[in-house]
């Protein structure tokens, strides 16, 4: 779904560097690192690396006698690939692909939190809401794998249709999350006002 | 990773007496029962069941001659991550187990409310864990069980 915006936005290489390194500000990483986390061969990552330290969006320092590459933060249009990467490929694609085999039984799936918000810290986890007849253990198995492609834990909050729309009137935690900013996975802010029994 | 080279890190040894594992087998079935009770809150039942399953973590390590080090953090983490090793619990339960105790911190923590299908599968999870903890005492340990 995300596949093809992302894609279209920016080159597959690219991408996957981009979505490696600004989503996690705070971790400098050496090449190789980089080359196994994004799947990458060395020689091509070479040189994007070096294109991308070139026009400022990755800071380049020596640690040792190797070179680590971090995002740089002080990149004027940081925050703004940062916040494409979120919605595409970084966070909402690696999701997107997990939840697949289960798409056709979920109305909507979508992160919250700090993730959502752009205010996650170096240990944040990956809240996600998911509504739909899916057991527990069988998110958590299904989400597993990406947990170790974003390097963090995912968190999710399994609820079916009848008891999302039972409880979203009356707990704060769920009023909370439906006010706050979100990436949907699966359905849209109108299906989920569906869900929530108010039409809009 | 072993337990053996956990110790000093996140584990400490001790030696295993039987009358306390039958005690620890018994705070189980008591957390347990509570799980089963219908007067008590979604919540409560989840805690129950997350007490049970902490129990049944920490005496898989202790029938093994480990205990977790509470003065170092996560030891409830440890607890659970280690149940491949302690009784050979297959990966995909442990990382449900995990994910229970995410929910639960979450919960307690920062006011997260725990879904109807998180409670029981937090009580799913301690009911199957408590009858593997007990048969693999049965197989590995009979001077324990």
């Amino acid at each position: 779904m995300h596949q093809s915006l992302a894609s279209t936005l920016l080159p597959g290489y690219r991408r996957r560097v981009l979505g490696l390194l600004l989503l996690r500000p705070e971790e400098a990483l050496h090449g190789r690192e980089i080359a196994r986390r994004t799947g990458l061969p060395p020689g091509t990552l070479t040189r994007e690396l070096k294109r991308l330290a070139d026009v400022g969006l990755l800071k380049r320092e020596k640690r040792g006698n190797q070179q680590v590459y971090s995002a740089d933060t002080s990149c004027p249009v940081f925050n703004e690939v940062a916040g494409i990467l979120r919605k595409t490929s970084g966070l909402a694609d690696v999701l997107a692909e997990a939840l697949a085999p289960a798409a056709q039984q979920l109305r909507a799936a979508f992160v919250f939190g700090s993730m959502a918000q752009g205010r996650e810290i170096g240990a944040s986890d990956v809240d996600l809401l998911l509504i739909g007849d899916i057991g527990f253990a069988e998110a958590v198995n299904l989400l597993y794998p990406a947990q170790a492609t974003l390097g963090r834990e995912v968190n999710p909050k399994v609820f079916t249709a009848v008891e999302f729309s039972t409880k979203v009137a009356v707990e704060p935690f769920l009023r909370d999350v439906l006010a706050k900013p979100k990436v949907f996975l699966i359905g849209n802010e109108h299906d989920l006002a569906e869900l929530a029994g108010h039409q809009s | 990773m072993t337990l053996q080279n956990l110790l000093g890190i996140s584990l400490d040894a001790v030696a295993p007496e039987r009358t306390q594992v039958a005690r620890m087998l018994a705070a189980v079935e008591r957390n347990l029962a509570d799980t089963r009770l219908a007067g008590l809150s979604a919540e409560t039942r989840f805690d129950a069941g997350y007490k049970a399953i902490m129990q049944l973590a920490m005496l898989a390590l202790y029938a093994n001659g480990y205990r977790t080090l509470t003065s170092r953090p996560g030891h409830h983490q440890t607890a659970i991550q280690t149940l491949t090793l302690t009784v050979a619990l297959a990966p995909e339960q442990v990382r449900v187990l995990d994910a229970l105790r995410n929910q639960r911190n979450k919960a307690d923590y920062l006011g997260d409310l725990v879904p109807d299908s998180t409670v029981n599968e937090c009580v799913a999870s301690a009911t199957a864990l408590n009858a593997h903890v007990r048969a693999w005492l049965q197989s590995n340990k009979p001077e324990l069980a």
